[in-house]
């Protein structure tokens, strides 16, 4: 027995040092493997649901697809971008989804940093508003499209009791064109200025406190200071901030959908709710394919652009 | 000193203006689900029991289920949009977590490989040789995928793409018009069902795509939350060789716990809210509460009762979700993490 003994530790011993060996050796190797079982979970998704379909409904948009009448697909090449591109009511739409994003997006900018300049100077009330402000973003844009149609509502709502104070009694603020984008403007700006005012707010948390100790020792004017100082350092954010707003708001449907429907006539029509009827109400599945093909060109054209307007701006100020 | 008096009075009433506009559509909602049919077709009515009497008709109604399903949607979103953020959640914090930790280098040339062979391929074995797309693009998927991988262990020349890239090709999917994306799925799920696969109005089809709707998002966020967790705890557990999977369970998530439930709550108040993919992938069956919704407005007309008790239904439950975030968010614990 005592003999055996210190074989066996030994075995016992060397039989550690391999599996200390095997450890080591599966540290270093093991690293390389398991990186992939936690990506390829989530490239497989969005290589399934969101690219490949991609590929197939670009493939549709060469295509003549009709399913109401049925007809079998015949390859047309470019003809269906031809077409969108010379239907008067596609360009409609571009310029009404563009004039709705940037006067709402513009407005969102200015106010949301505005509140949150307020919020960091820890005006009264600070508190009570922080509890409420993020609330209309977690809304569901079709229910806050219901609650404006009510408010809106032409003889019934609070809007129209409003304005009929200063005389203006019943005005057509879902039925007239321009009353209409107004009233869409106002709902984009509503629920979305939060955004805005979070995440300047964590921006502004975000510089460096001595910087505004030294602009207040210079016995410079709040305008000042926010112009030379404030503004400047917080120029970056505020870029990224808008893009992301531009981008997201250039999907408009929701509120469309249930506030105007479109109208009057198509004048309301943004881009999305375009591609919406042309699919789905008239079956025009190779020209609807091609036209939210056409749309993606002018999101990407619209935000090649702003970035090359935005970089120099960053670049001199900074 | 009087010029910054005067802003921080500007200030004030600034704020308080806004925060009357922000709570006045609340307001209306709530009473108006408590007013009888007269308050509302009388002109507005604003304060209970001085301007109208409040009621429970509305609710009775809605509950009873007299006016239509409603019952139905609600639980159809309530399962859809759990199911497809845990999920999405899972798989998001997990992909982040490797981008965090990990090192990854695609070549730029494999990936445009991938690309041309799945697109290429496909195009040639429909046009040419007749299949049915669903099978083509798997077949296509299954074949370009490996060829790829492969080419990226040579020694290519061209850029490499690291970390960073990934990332923005993940949230890259969110820039996407989703009218592309959901138009694009819903002929894809068309043709599954053709096949005899039905995902067209079904719980997998909807979450499946509310899963690829919540993944860029979830995947953004957790990559800020991991990186905030510190790396000593984790690599003393790899010393003690305790399994990747394991540290990522055990001690990553665990530790990273406030930015994973605040993940989930946004990624589930998107997709609680998502009304497009909804509109189009669903019909009868798996309708979801922002369809419902939407279909109000034309079926009710100037119910205004009957809409404010659906909406308040529909908006109730991201209320909560919006209360228990900004309370996160003053007491700190997501600090420097939403950026």
């Amino acid at each position: 027995m005592s003999a055996r003994a210190p074989s066996q530790t030994s075995a016992a011993a060397s039989v550690a040092q391999a599996g200390i060996g095997l450890a080591a050796a599966h540290r270093t190797a093991a690293p390389q493997m398991i990186k992939h079982v936690f990506i390829w979970p989530a490239v497989l998704v969005v290589l399934l649901v969101t690219l490949f379909p991609l590929i197939y409904a670009l493939t549709i948009s060469f295509q003549s697809v009709r399913l109401v009448p049925p007809a079998p697909a015949r390859f047309i090449g470019l003809d269906n971008y031809a077409e969108v591109i010379q239907t008067a009511r596609f360009w409609q739409a571009t310029g009404t989804t563009s004039l709705i994003v940037f006067v709402s997006v513009g407005l969102q900018y200015v106010i949301g940093f505005a509140i949150a300049l307020a919020l960091y100077a820890r005006v009264p009330g600070e508190r009570l508003f922080r509890a409420t402000f993020l609330l209309p973003m977690f809304l569901a844009p079709v229910a806050v499209a219901l609650i404006a149609r009510m408010m809106f509502h032409s003889a019934f709502g609070p809007v129209n009791d409003f304005f009929s104070l200063f005389g203006w009694h019943n005005l057509p603020f879902l039925t007239e064109a321009r009353w209409a984008i107004g009233v869409l403007i106002v709902v984009e700006v509503w629920q979305w200025t939060p955004f805005v005012t979070l995440l300047m707010l964590a921006g502004l948390q975000g510089l460096p406190r001595d910087v505004f100790e030294a602009a207040t020792l210079e016995n410079a004017s709040a305008w000042q200071q926010f112009r030379d100082v404030t503004f400047p350092m917080l120029l970056p954010l505020s870029v990224a901030v808008v893009f992301i707003r531009i981008i997201e708001a250039f999907k408009i449907i929701d509120t469309v959908f249930v506030l105007t429907g479109g109208g009057p006539g198509t004048a309301t029509e943004t881009l999305t709710l375009y591609a919406y009827q042309e699919g789905f109400k008239k079956f025009n599945l190779g020209y609807a394919s091609a036209l939210s093909f056409l749309f993606l060109v002018v999101i990407i054209v619209f935000g090649v652009i702003y970035l090359a307007v935005a970089k120099p701006i960053i670049e001199r100020r900074t | 000193m009087t010029g910054r008096q005067a802003l921080r009075w500007f200030g004030v009433v600034g704020c308080g203006i806004w925060l009357f506009l922000t709570l006045a559509p609340f307001w209306w909602v709530l009473t108006t689900a408590f007013k009888p049919p007269q308050a509302v077709s009388g002109g507005p009515t604003y304060l209970p029991f001085v301007d109208f009497q409040p009621t429970l008709n509305a609710f009775r109604e809605a509950f009873a289920g007299l006016r239509g399903d409603f019952l139905g949607p609600f639980i159809n979103s309530t399962l859809i949009s759990i199911t497809a953020t845990a999920i999405a959640v899972l798989f998001g914090s997990m992909a982040a977590y490797a981008l965090v930790r990990f090192q990854f280098r695609v070549r730029l040339l494999s990936g445009l490989l991938f690309a041309a062979i799945s697109i290429g391929g496909y195009v040639l074995l429909t046009g040419v040789l007749g299949l049915p797309p669903p099978q083509t693009l798997g077949l296509c998927l299954v074949l370009a995928l490996p060829l790829a991988i492969l080419v990226n262990r040579l020694p290519l020349p061209g850029p490499v793409l690291k970390n960073d890239d990934i990332s923005f090709w993940f949230v890259s999917q969110r820039m996407f018009p989703p009218i592309v994306s959901a138009f694009a799925l819903y002929l894809f799920y068309v043709e599954l069902g053709r096949e005899g696969v039905r995902m067209i109005d079904s719980f997998w089809g909807m979450t499946l795509a509310y899963v690829a709707f919540g993944l860029p998002l979830a995947v953004w966020l957790m990559r800020d939350f991991f990186r905030a967790v510190p790396i000593e705890v984790e690599e003393a557990a790899l010393v003690d060789d305790v399994p990747r999977l394991r540290i990522f369970f055990q001690i990553a998530m665990p530790m990273a716990l406030p930015g994973l439930l605040a993940t989930a709550m946004i990624v589930l108040a998107f997709i609680w809210n998502e009304f497009l993919f909804a509109l189009l992938l669903t019909s009868a069956d798996w309708q979801t509460l922002p369809v419902l919704l939407a279909g109000q407005n034309s079926s009710r007309g100037d119910e205004w009762w009957a809409i404010a008790v659906a909406t308040l239904v529909s908006i109730a439950p991201m209320v909560v979700v919006a209360g228990a975030l900004s309370r996160m968010m003053r007491s700190g614990l997501l600090s420097g993490a939403i950026k």
